[in-house]
């Protein structure tokens, strides 16, 4: 048996007007998401919180399989009101409107990640930070067909997004799935958070003892920098039950 | 600097927009739903919580950023009140009032809270479409409520699956956000202001409003028949087309009875969707009076049928 230790925090930044990024800690059922809106006018803030309400929202039981499969459903069914169901103004253009979104979900020790876009999913294990998800951004494709790191971060658009929820009339989620071991964390964050530290700091936030610590530490790393874009992460640590007596 | 911390078990942020209490009444609690011109809210209403009700909450509408500048905004989204005030039926949604909220200026209305799977997620469960047994009442329901608010002179404007809900088993048309009264109707109304607002959802709009013509009984009646042949068949009846695309590929010609839908049934439903609104010949009373209709039997249940089923499938 599993407990959990999460901690989740969302912050506006220094520089924008408003918060699209929206979190999901949902500990009893084990679901935790950031999404990341993108769009004019307050559409991202809309399409990054109808995600997590969706997500909140969501009958989830111990199968993981299942519950994996709602998740997704939930997702292409917001993708769908936000590409094929949008009500259009005569000689406007279409609102622009999508999120990136990732999220874990777990059953004891099995977990797995789903994402779309450029938010991400780190995980600390044994004093190493892993990347469980892959940016859906140009850079990355770039990088995906053979051009440098350092060649594809000079690129324009370099952090334009190949995928999100509600970019494409088909949503593709990308997944990864992972077995949990003791001591293990993991990170969910919006592109604003990471972009904002270095591996080192991530590192040295995830290493303290409770969730609450790590976010804390983040958050505070985060803050002492410019802090242009929206911040949100999650940490959540598995915590072996300990046995009766 | 506004720092928000969620804690466990109330995960959610409230919308950074909107004041987190709207009229001094209603406490904002989740989002609901994002239209293409409004959020829909689940709010709690403080004066019923006050006297006891054990059901406080009301669905709380706002038009969103972009719609909420236009000079019009109040107006239409009162229009949208007026509407749905003049119409008296169990598949339509209730309204309950209509505020501005004096600090925010944010015009807001409050309609009982439905809660259910839209038509869209109901679809998403059935790739094959309903069976019969489930799309007559569910057609009927809709085709009820369509009649009557026509009767009542009010056009809905956008019908589509995300505006239709299935409420324990009973059915809601909702959102007459782009509604218009016929004339004489609400006559003091801004009615222009639909038409300088015109606005659709591509795939339900018939070809005429495309073409920049008025809402109408028709065009409806052309966004009800995509629904229901989507929900008989699993897919809409032109893809990802609009109606002008799918009009120069000649599509119509090519539509196919839904597998689940009776035959006599198909001949209305395909004349209503017809692009052209000359050919859209069928109306709301013809497809509510043969989707009315029991399945026809030509040839009588033969007694000897029965015995020369497989053993354990006979009805007896």
């Amino acid at each position: 048996m599993i407990h959990w230790d999460s901690a989740s925090q969302t912050h506006i930044g220094k520089v924008r007007k408003r918060n699209e990024d929206a979190l999901l800690d949902r500990r009893p059922g084990s679901l935790w998401a950031v999404a990341d809106g993108m769009g004019g006018h307050q559409n991202g803030a809309l399409a990054s919180r109808l995600i997590v309400e969706q997500l909140a929202d969501l009958p989830l039981g111990a199968n993981l399989d299942q519950n994996q499969r709602r998740v997704r459903q939930a997702l292409h069914q917001v993708n769908h009101r936000l590409t094929q169901e949008v009500t259009l103004c005569a000689g406007r253009p279409a609102p622009l409107s999508g999120s990136t979104v990732v999220a874990v979900l777990a059953q004891g020790r099995r977990a797995l990640c789903l994402w779309a876009g450029d938010s991400r999913c780190y995980l600390w294990r044994q004093q190493k930070l892993y990347l469980l998800s892959r940016d859906h951004t140009l850079a990355q494709q770039l990088i995906s067909s053979n051009i440098s790191a350092s060649q594809a971060a000079r690129h324009p658009n370099a952090q334009a997004l190949t995928r999100a929820v509600g970019a494409h009339e088909v949503l593709r989620l990308d997944a990864s799935e992972f077995t949990l071991q003791d001591h293990d964390r993991l990170l969910l964050c919006s592109d604003g958070l990471y972009r904002s530290l270095s591996l080192r700091q991530l590192a040295q936030s995830l290493r303290l003892p409770t969730a609450q610590a790590s976010i804390e530490l983040l958050f505070n790393l985060a803050l002492q920098g410019p802090a242009k874009d929206n911040l949100t992460a999650i940490v959540i640590r598995p915590t072996p039950a300990t046995s009766p007596p | 600097m506004k720092q928000t911390t969620a804690p466990a078990g109330a995960p959610l942020q409230t919308p950074s927009d909107l004041p987190a209490l709207m009229g001094k009444r209603y406490r904002i609690e989740r989002l609901l739903g994002v239209g293409g011109m409004g959020a829909v809210y689940r709010a709690r209403d403080l004066v019923r919580e006050q006297f006891g009700d054990p059901e406080p909450w009301v669905a709380l509408k706002t038009l969103n950023d972009t719609f909420s500048r236009h000079p019009d905004a109040n107006a239409l989204l009162y229009s949208e009140f007026a509407l749905t005030s003049r119409l008296h039926h169990r598949h339509i949604v209730r309204p309950h009032s209509f505020h501005v909220d004096a600090q925010s200026k944010r015009a807001f209305l409050t309609l009982e809270l439905l809660a259910g799977p839209t038509l869209d997620q109901i679809m998403s469960s059935h790739p094959e479409g309903l069976p019969w047994s489930d799309l007559q009442p569910l057609a009927l329901a809709l085709l009820d409520a369509l009649q009557h608010a026509h009767q009542r002179g009010v056009l809905h404007g956008d019908i589509k699956p995300t505006n239709v809900m299935l409420c324990e088993s009973d059915v809601r048309l909702f959102d007459f956000g782009l509604g218009q009264g016929n004339e004489g109707l609400l006559s003091r109304l801004p009615r222009l202001s639909r038409r300088r607002l015109a606005a659709w959802t591509p795939r339900y709009a018939a070809l005429e409003l495309l073409d920049g013509g008025d809402l109408s009984p028709a065009t409806d009646l052309y966004a009800l028949a995509c629904v229901l042949y989507e929900l008989a068949s699993g897919h809409h009846p032109f893809s990802r087309l609009t109606a002008r695309q799918a009009m120069r590929m000649d599509q119509y010609r090519s539509l196919q009875k839904p597998a689940h839908l009776p035959a006599h049934c198909w001949p209305a439903l395909r004349r209503a969707l017809a692009f052209e609104p000359a050919q859209r010949t069928s109306s709301v009373s013809e497809l509510r009076q043969v989707f009315g209709q029991p399945i026809r039997r030509w040839w009588p249940w033969p007694q000897w049928a029965a015995v020369s089923l497989p053993l354990g499938r006979t009805s007896q």
